[in-house]
C-alpha cells in the first residue's frame, strides 16, 4: 500500500475542506449558481453535438429494457387502429345510407309513392354479372312482382318475382328490354331498349321527332310504360340516323347498375307489408 | 503536471461525463453504474494517490456543477475513491485492479448517496444507499474491466505517463535537508 506524502496529505485536507466549502456555500445561497449554469450550459452543448452520433445508439439502448413490453404495445395498437378503420368504414357507410334514404324519401315525396327500402344483396344468379340484382325485402314488405325499383334519382328496375323475404329485381338495363320513355324537352314518347353495359338505345315514336345530344329521358305517362312514370331513365349522349330514317340515339343511365346498393321499392295501392317500413310522401298523395 | 496530461485529464472528464449522461444513464436506472468514478479509480490505481486526489476532485466538481445537486458532494467522493485507489495502486492483474476499483467505486456511491441524502437532494435516501450497494459493485466491475486495461495502455504513453514518484521524493528530501 502506498503512503501518502505530507504535501499529498495536506492536499487532501485542503481539498476536502474546499469541496465542504462549496457544499455550505451552494446550500447556504445562490453563490455558486452562475457556474453551475456555465457548467450545464457547456454540458448542454457537448450533448447537442453529439445527439447524431449517440443519440441513435441511445435510443436503441433506452428501448433494450421494454423492447418486449413495446411489441406487445405495437400489436395491442396495431389491433386498435384496424378497429378504428372499421368503425371509420363503417361510419362512412352509414353516413352514404343515410344520404341514400334521405333521397329515396325525397322520391316518395316527389312521386307520391311509398317505397320500402331495400338493399342490394347479391348481384344475379350465377357468374359473371347478370342482369337482376337480389334485394333483402319481400311480400312481408308488400313486395310483389311488377313493382318498380327506384335509387331515388332514378329507374333501377323492375321486380321479377318476390318471395318472403327477399326479391329478385330485373335491371332496366338489362338487354333486350324495353322501358317505355317520354323525351323531357320536348314530350316525344318512344322505347328505351336495354344494351347492358352500354345503357339505352332511343328509338322516337314519332320518325320525325328532333332528338339532341343532352336530352333526358324519363319513364313515359301511364299506359305507355308499366314502370311508375316521371323517373329518370338517362341523358342522349349520341344520335344516328339509319338509312330507313329511323332514329337512334344512345342514352346513358340515370342509374349505375354495377354501383347499387340502397334502393327503393315502389308500393301501389293495397300493397300493405308490417316487415319494413315504407317511406311516406310528404305530401299524402292520391294512394297509388 | 504538464500540459499535455492537464488536457488529457480535461479531455477524458469531458467524454467520461458525455457517455454517462447519453449511453450509460438509461441503464443506470436499473443498475446504477458511474463511468467517471471508475474512471477515477482507474487513474489512481496506475499513477497513485497524488493524481488520484487532484483527478477525483477536478471530475467530482464538473459533474456537481453540471448537476442540480450542490456543487461539491461528487468532488468529495471521488477525490475519496481518489485517495483509496491510489493507496492501493501495487499494479496487480487487470482482473484485481478492477475488482477494486469495483468495490471503492461502490463504497463510494454509498457516501455520495448519504451526503446527498445529508444536503436533502431530490431522490436521494439511506435505504436507496444500502439498496444500491451490491447493483451498483456488479455495474462498476463490469465497466471496470474495460476500463482499467484502456487506462493502463493509456498512460503507458510517454507524453501522459506520471513522473517517477522516487524522483518527486528524491526531491522533498532535497528541500528538507
Amino acid at each position: 500500500m502506498r503512503r501518502l506524502t505530507q504535501r499529498q496529505r495536506i492536499a487532501a485536507m485542503v481539498l476536502a475542506l474546499l469541496a465542504l466549502g462549496f457544499i455550505t456555500l451552494d446550500l447556504g445561497g445562490s453563490s455558486l449558481s452562475s457556474a453551475h449554469s456555465g457548467v450545464r450550459g457547456m454540458l448542454g452543448s457537448l450533448y447537442r453535438g453529439t445527439d447524431a452520433v449517440f443519440g441513435p445508439a441511445r435510443r436503441f439502448v433506452q428501448g433494450v429494457p421494454s423492447a418486449g413490453t413495446n411489441q406487445a404495445k405495437v400489436a395491442a395498437l396495431r389491433h386498435e387502429n384496424a378497429e378504428l378503420r372499421a368503425r371509420l368504414a363503417r361510419a362512412e357507410a352509414d353516413k352514404a345510407t343515410s344520404a341514400q334514404l334521405a333521397t329515396l324519401q325525397l322520391a316518395a315525396s316527389d312521386t307520391g309513392y311509398r317505397i320500402v327500402p331495400a338493399r342490394v344483396i347479391a348481384l344475379g344468379p350465377g357468374q359473371g354479372f347478370d342482369w337482376t340484382v337480389t334485394l333483402d325485402v319481400g311480400t312481408t314488405s308488400g313486395v310483389r312482382a311488377g313493382l318498380t325499383v327506384t335509387d331515388g334519382a332514378g329507374l333501377a328496375g323492375r321486380v321479377l318475382h318476390a318471395d318472403r323475404d327477399t326479391c329478385v329485381v330485373l335491371l332496366a338495363a338489362d338487354p333486350g328490354s324495353g322501358v317505355g320513355v317520354r323525351l323531357t324537352r320536348t314530350g316525344q314518347v318512344g322505347i328505351a331498349t336495354g344494351e347492358g353495359k352500354g345503357g339505352f338505345t332511343f328509338v322516337p315514336m314519332d320518325p320525325e321527332a328532333v332528338v339532341k345530344v343532352g336530352d333526358t329521358l324519363t319513364t313515359g305517362p301511364v299506359g305507355s310504360t308499366s314502370f311508375v312514370p316521371g323517373l329518370a331513365v338517362g341523358t342522349v349522349t349520341s344520335v344516328r340516323t339509319s338509312a330507313d330514317g329511323t332514329i337512334r340515339a344512345s342514352v346513358r343511365p340515370a342509374t349505375s347498375p354495377s354501383g347499387l346498393d340502397l334502393v327503393g321499392v315502389m308500393l301501389t295501392a293495397g300493397d300493405e307489408g308490417a316487415a319494413r317500413q315504407a317511406l311516406q310522401p310528404a305530401i299524402q298523395g292520391s294512394g297509388r | 503536471m504538464t500540459r499535455a496530461r492537464v488536457a488529457a485529464a480535461l479531455a477524458v472528464v469531458l467524454t467520461a461525463l458525455l457517455l454517462q449522461a447519453t449511453m450509460i444513464a438509461p441503464l443506470a436506472v436499473t443498475v446504477p453504474v458511474s463511468l467517471p468514478a471508475v474512471l477515477v479509480a482507474a487513474v489512481a490505481l496506475v499513477d497513485g494517490p497524488a493524481t488520484g486526489i487532484s483527478f477525483g476532485f477536478t471530475a467530482g466538481l464538473v459533474a456537481d456543477l453540471g448537476s442540480t445537486h450542490p456543487a461539491g458532494v461528487f468532488a468529495l467522493s471521488w477525490m475519496g475513491i481518489g485517495l483509496v485507489c491510489g493507496r492501493l495502486a501495487d499494479r496487480r492483474s487487470i482482473r484485481g485492479d478492477a475488482a477494486t476499483a469495483a468495490a471503492v467505486c461502490a463504497g463510494g456511491a454509498v457516501v455520495s448517496t448519504v451526503l446527498l441524502t445529508v444536503v436533502h437532494a431530490d431522490g436521494a435516501s439511506l435505504w436507496l444507499a444500502v439498496r444500491t450497494l451490491v447493483p451498483s459493485l456488479l455495474g462498476d466491475a463490469l465497466i471496470a474491466l474495460a476500463v482499467v486495461p484502456a487506462v493502463r495502455r493509456f498512460l503507458r504513453n510517454d507524453v501522459l505517463r506520471a513522473p517517477h514518484p522516487v524522483l518527486s521524493e528524491l526531491d522533498l528530501a532535497g528541500r528538507r535537508g
